[in-house]
């Protein structure tokens, strides 16, 4: 089998995959703060290497796991080149007798597998749940299997389409188990979705959610992923010659670590050593990190292009078809920024779809700030951040704490996610799921 | 031979399938087989596995203590693009063997991983693994890899005897861990550039080079006929058949996991630039050819 290891491989090599440049500055305005918001060294080193092991919470060695495939009533047709999505994935674990339920949202165009979405699951299923994990709505695999527009991104938007989904799933979950209750928990974007999906939850079809926990979320989405473009531009330089700047540098330095290790063959333990050798500096952290986010970008460009008919790498007239070669498309996505997703996918596309938008609405719509006041007011909202997370800026911060009130736990240290799994973390959304948390300190 | 016992394991696997599938159906349900949460994640947080130091002045790779030429400078790097002329037709295969591996391969691998317990499948995986240790001993004496040849041969002779016929792996036990090669890196270690892109049916991505190192390592295992277990019709459908259900269980990967539309040009370009950086690995105590710049890697 000549895929094995790939996937192991990825995790250096992908990064060089997707690296892209910027390109001309747009309408959307400059995220606020430093670049690398309230994160320093330590953070942005947290966030790429985790919790060290003997700080993990205990999660059960085995959890039984289900993978779902469904086709969802209300999908958009499936384009041809995103034939193997007409299904959406989600996992299931299910407990043996009746048990509360927790849907658990991945981040930024994450599937619904993730390794922190394993982690959760563990801790969740070990205490007494069943447990449902979804990708994120900016995930393509949902863009195209569940979203009703195609253009991910807008908050509410993804929140009904995140809703129609889950409402579908919990209905003709397998075996029919005895439900109690309905949590929801989300990590980074995923967090944001959460909140959005309690907050609409009050029609026919209503999961009546108790409580949410949101990880990491942003405030305001397009700040946050701004930050995240000015990290790259930073850290990585413009235009092509910045890409082939980093994936030149980075191939020589694996070479020479290759050249000079007793590796037989580039497998996931040259890997991870190579990592932990060529990630060393906080531009190099600060690199990877922007990386990581701006994979994302790239599928959600394409997919909303394409449903859009935007014309921007996709002609309307003529979309790509199934064995077409998209290796140009990805190359010129590759140096577009999410300003230029907004300016020229979202924004018109929204302003066509919402009568009445403006750009500036559009954006301010793309904040925790449009269910303020049922943030402050409802006490079954929860967040658990850091104090040094990358994606917030200390007005943001500032707003979570003063909105959230003894609902929220910010720990000193961890970056963005950087601490997810700590046994702290794990304990601290436990008691907040089962309306035990009193915001003490422990 | 190996590539007939894996088709007659095809022929088998579609038969089962044709009868299991369910395509039609608005929801399918695969209850997978319950895997440690580490197992079942993407790659663990770096910090969570200790890597093995990696420094310049590490034991060079060229086994043997041989000295490493001039270190690679960036200018050294391959183009990021991948040469891959056949591209139609690899698109083609990639996408049947996804739609294989969907309906047939991994169902099939992951039911085997549910109903037997994890030590029998270690068993039957150390098995085949011993198996390979005969075209791993040949090959690394076709390289002039002497030291690692001596390993495999160490580690067939041991695991076949106090092992039980490769059931358990006492070498690994010994510190002699398992390092698999084929003809394919003979090649590369003679020199050969991989060649273009190539989407095997049913086995995945490789190169020319590489495609043409499974054959002969396929027509060696006949040749030899370790145990005449390749030759004879009645055990090579056995074999075949537990071999490819083996290799499936132990091979963490799923077709369009990522959901993206331009998952064929990821793999392409994680596969070929793999290859690339073991090449280097294989020729660390000789001169380096400058690639030409914008020339697509593997051509």
């Amino acid at each position: 089998m000549m895929t094995r290891r790939l996937s192991r491989v990825a995790c250096v090599l992908l990064l060089l995959a997707n690296a892209s440049a910027f390109g001309a500055g747009t309408a959307l305005p400059t995220a606020p703060g430093p670049a690398r918001g309230l994160a320093d060294s330590a953070a942005l080193r947290a966030t790429i290497f985790g919790v060290p092991p003997d700080q993990m919470a205990t999660i059960p060695a085995n959890v039984p796991l289900d993978e779902i495939n469904i086709r969802l009533h209300g999908a958009q047709r499936v384009p041809d080149v995103f034939w193997f999505d007409r299904r959406l994935r989600v996992w299931f674990s299910p407990q043996e007798k009746a048990a509360p339920l927790a849907i658990v949202i991945s981040g930024t165009g994450s599937d619904g597998n993730t390794g922190k979405l394993a982690t959760l699951r563990g801790a969740l299923y070990g205490a007494g749940y069943h447990v449902l994990t979804l990708p994120s709505p900016t995930f393509p695999g949902f863009i195209v299997a569940a979203s009703s527009t195609g253009v991910a991104g807008d908050l509410m938007q993804d929140g009904r389409d995140l809703h129609n989904a889950v409402a579908q799933l919990v209905a003709g979950l397998p075996g029919a188990p005895q439900i109690t209750d309905v949590d929801v928990i989300g990590y980074s974007l995923g967090g944001a979705n959460a909140a959005i999906l309690k907050a609409i939850d009050n029609g026919p079809d209503s999961l009546h959610i108790r409580r949410v926990v949101m990880i990491n979320p942003p405030v305001s989405l397009f700040n946050s992923i701004g930050r995240l473009d000015k990290l790259f531009a930073i850290s990585i330089g413009d235009g092509d010659a910045g890409i082939e700047r980093l994936y030149q540098k980075l191939y020589a330095q694996l070479a020479n670590l290759y050249r000079a290790s007793d590796a037989v063959e580039i497998d996931e333990n040259f890997i991870y050593a190579a990592a932990a050798a060529v990630l060393k500096t906080d531009a190099e952290y600060s690199a990877a990190i922007a990386l990581t986010f701006r994979i994302a970008l790239i599928n959600m460009f394409f997919a909303g292009d394409l449903y859009a008919g935007t014309g921007v790498v996709v002609n309307p007239q003529h979309p790509p078809k199934v064995g077409d070669s998209l290796e140009e498309t990805m190359r010129i996505l590759r140096g577009k920024p999410f300003s230029e997703y907004f300016d020229k996918v979202f924004a018109p596309y929204y302003l066509k779809h919402k009568p009445g938008s403006t750009r500036a609405s559009l954006i301010a719509e793309n904040s925790l700030d449009i269910i303020g006041p049922t943030l402050r007011s409802n006490p079954d909202y929860y967040v658990q951040t850091n104090s040094d997370d990358l994606i917030l800026d200390e007005p943001e911060l500032d707003w979570l704490k003063q909105t959230l009130g003894t609902r929220i736990a910010v720990y000193d240290h961890g970056g963005h996610l950087g601490n997810l799994g700590e046994r702290r973390q794990i304990a601290d959304m436990l008691d907040m799921l089962a309306g035990r948390w009193t915001g003490a300190p422990r | 031979m190996k590539a007939q016992l894996a088709m007659k394991t095809m022929c088998l696997l579609i038969a089962a399938s044709c009868l299991g599938a369910c395509t039609g159906q608005r929801v399918s349900v695969r209850a997978t087989a319950p895997t440690p949460v580490s197992a079942s994640a993407p790659p663990a947080p770096i910090g969570a596995i200790p890597p093995t130091p990696l420094a310049p002045d590490a034991a060079p790779n060229a086994e043997g203590g041989a000295a490493t030429a001039a270190a690679l400078t960036p200018q050294d790097a391959p183009s990021m693009r991948t040469y891959d002329p056949w591209e139609r037709l690899n698109r083609g295969t990639y996408r049947f063997n996804a739609r294989f591996d969907e309906a047939i391969f991994f169902p099939v691998a992951d039911t085997y991983k549910r109903v037997l317990p994890e030590p029998v499948r270690d068993g039957v995986h150390n098995f085949f693994g011993n198996l390979a240790e005969v075209d791993s001993i040949i090959n690394y004496a076709l390289q002039g890899r002497l030291g690692l040849g001596a390993r495999s041969l160490g580690r067939f002779a041991l695991n076949s005897t106090i092992g039980i016929a490769g059931i358990f792996d006492v070498a690994a036990r010994l510190n002699l861990p398992r390092t698999p090669t084929g003809f394919g890196t003979t090649l590369a270690k003679w020199g050969m550039h991989p060649g273009p892109f190539l989407v095997i049916p049913l086995l995945g991505p490789s190169t020319l080079r590489e495609g043409f190192g499974l054959l002969a390592d396929y027509g060696t295992s006949y040749a030899i006929d370790t145990g005449g277990l390749y030759r004879s019709t009645d055990k090579s459908w056995v074999i075949g058949g537990a071999n490819a259900v083996d290799q499936r269980a132990n091979v963490d990967f799923r077709y369009y996991a990522t959901g993206s539309a331009f998952e064929y040009e990821t793999i392409r370009f994680l596969y070929m630039h793999k290859k690339l950086l073991e090449d280097e690995g294989l020729h660390a105590d000789e001169p380096r050819e400058q690639p030409v710049p914008g020339e697509p890697a593997g051509k």
